[in-house]
């Protein structure tokens, strides 16, 4: 099994739900522990399994076919732009470079399911492991000096207890636009390896070779939106002609 | 990165003094020559003995969790800080091997328990060379050139620190002659360091690359945090170019000039040993200063 996320980039608002999620699971769970630190003083920081981040693409006419600005002045000379929100947490690398770096073996990705974690009875607090993650997927937990990163929940998806559709990660079952999939990339007919196919996926930083599991489904390109009249419109084109004008004011 | 003084001075300190081992162990093959008494021979090893360890010390330091070190010698097979870590544990056994073939009188093992010695401390210097080269995440260390400055410069700064060692030896033996090997090492040593300074590896990354948005500008429109994260504690420490500049040219002049001008025309190798290490800080400070994680492409840097 090589168990991962798909998470889509076109549908994610950016809400920090999955983030929250994350924090209230493996805030007491087994290996978890995400500790915050000042949480209601001048300089709330902490430790988060999951970081959601917001970048402007502009000028990339795959993505965005828009320009800045409203229809009045969109002109040749407005960028083309969009915003994409992309969270991210360990992308359980098939090279999972901050595991060959440890020196002390806490640091394991397990063969059964590709699952990569921090055995916290070993760990001795190095930062090594951190500084081989390219995705800044790795934190230290300041209160007990050990490395703490997301563990896909391990103690969530193989619970017999639960219902099986809540055996999946905790940010999947918070996300409200269900941008976020679960499952084994190994099986082809899985969903996150369909979406991850028929979507495409972002490749980020694959020239540096850790092979990341996690699939970001690349945005799909928007359909445009024409505020022209039809030749011949009947009634219910003029009012759609009529709303779609009003959008875009 | 954030420049860790603990580590900062483990790799000058340690570097140091296993410089200053592996020239003594290759002076001691000359001892007659060099006119070296068993006593001096002792002083120094005492003393790069300290340095070694006071800088092994000092690198527990900035473990958060001191109480697993124990745990980390056993990923030899993958892990270059393992190997490291080994590696320095088997320099004491073997160290004292060593001596005691010596005081003992134990000709035919000497010149194995030497040349041991030797390549054991050059292997340590290897291997903390490795830990950072060996991270393709940052690309300025990425590259031979890293462990080829961590030997060097250890090699070097233990040049300087033998006659230093050396001057310690009785006074009528008269005074010590030039220091060539230490003076040679040096020039190759600022020669290497500038070479390294132009042709290190410098941003091969882009903020494009890191999100799969190849075509358009990207740039960032929120962090999603307010203050400061493990993250940008640990890979966002920006160096001013100001300020890289003249800590450069502090590391070339006391790192390698003055100590060559003063092996060259003086006797003062203390001063020498002292002021050579006092620029190899500064140099230590600036490799991790100035070394930028691809991470810092997520917060919004356009080329790392
Ligand atoms: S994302 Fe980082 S922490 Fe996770 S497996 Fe990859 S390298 Fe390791
Ligand atoms: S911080 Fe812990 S898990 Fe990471 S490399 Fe060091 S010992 Fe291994």
């Amino acid at each position: 099994m090589r168990l991962g996320l798909a998470i889509d980039l076109d549908t994610c608002v950016g809400c920090h739900a999955c983030a929250v999620a994350c924090k209230e699971w493996n805030g007491q769970s087994l290996m978890g522990g995400a500790p915050d630190y000042d949480a209601w003083g001048k300089a709330p920081s902490g430790a988060w399994y999951n970081r959601i981040r917001h970048y402007e693409i502009e000028g990339d006419p795959t993505y965005s076919p828009y320009r800045c600005g409203s229809s009045s002045d969109a002109s040749e000379h407005q960028p083309l732009s969009k915003t994409v929100n992309v969270p991210m947490s360990c992308m359980h690398c098939e090279e999972a470079h901050c595991v060959t770096v440890c020196p002390t073996g806490a640091s394991y990705k397990r063969a059964e399911d590709g699952i990569v974690l921090v055995d916290p009875s070993r760990c001795m607090g190095c930062n090594y492991c951190s500084w081989a993650c390219p995705y800044g997927a790795r934190e230290l937990d300041e209160d007990v000096g050990v490395m703490k990163k997301c563990t896909l929940c391990v103690d969530r998806i193989y619970d017999e207890q639960l219902a099986v559709e809540d055996r999946q990660p905790a940010c999947v079952l918070a996300c409200p636009t269900h941008a976020r999939h679960f499952g084994d990339y190994d099986d082809p007919q899985s969903k996150v390896s369909l979406l991850a196919e028929s979507r495409g996926k972002q490749s980020m930083l694959d020239d540096l070779g850790y092979k990341p599991t996690n699939a970001y489904l690349s945005p799909r390109k928007p359909v445009e939106i024409k505020a022209e009249l039809p030749i011949r419109a009947g009634l219910s084109d003029k009012a759609k002609a009529f709303v779609n004008r009003l959008i875009q004011l | 990165m954030k420049p860790a003084l603990s580590v900062i001075f483990f790799t000058v300190s340690s570097g140091a003094g296993l410089g200053l081992l592996v020239w003594l162990l290759i002076a001691s093959l000359m001892a007659d020559h060099i006119r070296m008494d068993g006593a001096t021979f002792y002083k120094g090893v005492v003393i790069a003995a300290l340095m070694i360890t006071a800088g092994l010390l000092s690198s527990t330091l900035h473990l958060a969790n001191r109480k697993n070190a124990i745990f980390s010698l056993v990923r030899v097979k993958t892990s270059w800080l393992s190997r490291e870590g080994l590696l320095a544990l088997i320099l004491y056994p073997l160290a004292a091997l060593h001596l005691a073939a010596l005081h003992f009188g134990w000709p035919h093992i000497t010149p194995f328990t030497l040349w041991l010695l030797v390549a054991d401390a050059i292997a340590i210097l290897y291997c903390t060379g490795m830990i950072y080269a060996c991270l393709r995440t940052i690309p300025r260390w990425n590259t031979w050139m890293t462990p080829a400055k961590y030997v060097l410069f250890g090699l070097m700064s233990g040049s300087v620190l033998l006659p230093a060692a050396l001057s310690l030896r009785p006074a009528e033996v008269g005074p010590i002659g030039k220091p060539m090997v230490a003076i040679v090492l040096l020039a190759v040593g600022v020669v290497f360091y500038i070479a390294y300074l132009l042709k290190h590896p410098r941003a091969q990354h882009t903020i494009n690359d890191a999100l799969g948005f190849k075509r358009g500008n990207v740039r960032l429109l929120d962090v999603g945090h307010s203050h400061g994260t493990f993250l940008t504690n640990e890979f966002g420490f920006v160096l001013a170019r100001e300020k890289a500049r003249m800590l450069r040219w502090l590391a070339i002049v006391f790192g390698f000039i003055v100590p060559m001008l003063l092996c060259y025309f003086t006797q003062w190798f203390w001063s020498a040993s002292f002021i050579c290490i006092a620029g190899l800080l500064v140099e230590r400070w600036l490799f991790f200063a100035e070394a930028e994680h691809v991470v810092r492409l997520y917060h919004g840097q356009q080329r790392v």
